[in-house]
């Protein structure tokens, strides 16, 4: 390959890419602006609260409560080396609440909410759902898109600050009943170093997450193409792509917030 | 006066000319029915006019209205006058029979719930199915039965134009009977205007005032119900025949 072709594909990719961003840009701006206009569709939001919040919980819990105690375990291997076990508890608070808390929940629910979004409005677009929904004068950014992204983007903190207790959970139960720790000193030793700023930026992390996971659950729906082949592709994209931006973002914002 | 008319309308998907210029009226209480090969652009079509799909180029006007000058606003008002059958029924899988049907009522009208939900009733009676699969979910029907609430529900709203593609595809010959009567009945007694799709010659027979012959992207014959029988036009004749020999090719 010469060097012509090499900047022949770069360019491609990159005005995929741009074109790709325009088009989503544009996607957010058509749901914001006609969810915004009255009437609202409460109805609509109340449903997405129920599977966004409370169907999320189980995954969202058991991952959280998986990795505070892994993370206990390994900190534990480290520390006893530098006789800091001390320490074990603010940092598994600190990692918790500022990373894996929003970073994890996030991964989890782009797997499980982004994909179940993008395969229900996928299939109603290609079954023409979509078109039936405007031939009834009822728009569909702001019947569908609107209130899966403001729910998303208001649940998703939530789902964070619950991921984050259960994971602190999982470090006491790990460090008390298993490493020995006295139960009052890891507690307190959790609770001293612990700031607001901690737990609030990871659920500022929470609520871009979730913008960001459901905003491409709708946008990938609405792209599907033709036949069961095109809303697997759609899919798979939705999952991957949210997947990325979020890990993309979480260091950017890591970069912002400290 | 015409309710519909489509001035040399185009659609092309990317380098596909699917609707190359076509031109029809639709005159006020009366049917239309557009025919023509699988795969020759009748949905399309269809859906251009409704503005479901943005026309290439041409006009469509509705009531007098031309659709693309309309904002959104006054789109939706215009809508809300347009029964749309869907050829693949497009029932919303996440509701039931009656919230389905009542949809346009309840969101479009903003009738209550149980307003809608007697009209459902009466809508589904229209369309031979009983109370009992009111609380179903789509996915509960049989193929026949889904396309019958989705045409109860493209009449629930009691609609001045009706848009159907094919609307006794895959129904049984009474139930199939029963739809053309009703289609009969809204032109005939109630001044509804319809634009059907069919491929079923005994529908044709029964519900078309005027024809179409939609082929290559255009309307290449029109003419009265009675002309389609004693037409020389081989596209028509092989059509209504269903015969092997003619223009047409498999
Ligand atoms: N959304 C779309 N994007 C791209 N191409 C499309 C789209 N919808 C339809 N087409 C193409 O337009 C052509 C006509 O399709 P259409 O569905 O109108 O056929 P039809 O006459 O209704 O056939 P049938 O009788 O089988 O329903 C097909 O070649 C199809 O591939
Ligand atoms: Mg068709």
């Amino acid at each position: 390959m010469n060097f012509y072709d090499f900047l022949t594909v770069v360019g491609k990719v990159f005005l995929k890419f741009l074109r790709a961003t325009g088009n989503i840009a544009i996607f957010l701006f058509r749901s914001l602006l006609t969810g915004l206009t009255p009437p609202y569709y409460w109805k609509q939001i109340a449903i997405q609260t129920i599977q966004i919040g409370y169907y999320s919980l189980p995954v969202v819990g058991l991952t959280a409560l998986f990795t505070g105690m892994a993370m206990t375990l390994q900190c534990y291997d480290g520390f006893s080396n530098f006789t800091s076990e001390g320490a074990i508890p603010s940092v598994v608070m600190i990692a918790m609440t500022r990373e894996l808390g929003p970073v994890l929940a996030s991964l989890m629910v782009a797997g499980r909410l982004g994909a179940s979004m993008t395969a229900e409005i996928g299939t109603m677009k290609v079954t023409e759902q979509i078109d039936a929904l405007s031939s009834l004068s009822v728009n569909p950014y702001k019947y569908l898109v609107f209130p899966r992204i403001i729910t998303g983007t208001l649940l998703m903190p939530f789902l964070v600050f619950i991921d984050d207790i259960i994971g602190i959970l999982g470090g006491y139960l790990v460090g008390v009943y298993h490493l020995g720790f006295n139960s009052a000193n890891y507690i307190h030793n959790t609770f001293v170093s612990m700031s607001a700023w901690d737990v609030c930026s990871g659920l500022i992390k929470g609520a871009a997450f979730g913008f960001v996971i459901c905003l491409m659950g709708c946008y990938q729906g609405f792209s599907s193409t033709k036949g069961a082949e095109g809303v697997g592709r759609s899919t798979t994209n939705s999952v991957v792509s949210s997947s990325i931006i979020i890990l993309l973002l979480d260091g950017i914002l890591t970069f912002v917030l400290f | 006066m015409y309710v519909i008319e489509v001035n040399n309308l185009t659609k092309s998907f990317g380098s596909n000319k699917v609707i190359t210029g076509v031109s029809l009226k639709l005159k006020k209480g009366t049917s239309y029915v557009i025919i023509g090969g699988s795969g020759s652009g009748k949905s399309v079509l269809l859906k251009s006019i409704i503005g479901i799909l943005k026309p290439t180029s041409g006009s469509v006007k509705i009531n007098g209205n031309e659709l693309t000058n309309l904002n959104q606003k006054d789109r939706d008002k215009l809508m809300l006058k347009c029964g749309i059958l869907f050829q693949g029924g497009a029932l919303f899988d996440s509701l039931t029979v009656a919230d389905n049907i009542g949809f346009g009522l309840v969101y479009g009208f903003g009738f209550s719930k149980k307003q809608a939900r007697e009209i459902a009733i009466e809508k589904l009676h229209d369309v031979n199915l009983k109370d009992d699969v009111l609380e179903k979910y789509p996915s509960e029907l049989s193929g026949g039965m889904q396309k019958r609430v989705a045409l109860a529900r493209a009449i629930a709203t009691s609609p001045d134009i009706i848009f159907f593609d094919e609307p006794t595809t895959g129904l049984d010959p009474i139930t199939s009977g029963m739809i053309n009567e009703l289609i009969v009945k809204f032109t005939k007694e109630m001044g509804i205007s319809a634009l059907s799709i069919t491929h079923d010659i005994n529908s044709l027979k029964h519900i078309s005032d005027r024809v179409g012959l939609l082929f290559g992207g255009k309307i290449i014959w029109e003419g009265d119900n009675k002309d389609l029988w004693t037409t020389d036009n081989p596209y028509v004749k092989q059509f209504v025949t269903g015969s092997l020999v003619g223009p047409f090719t498999a």
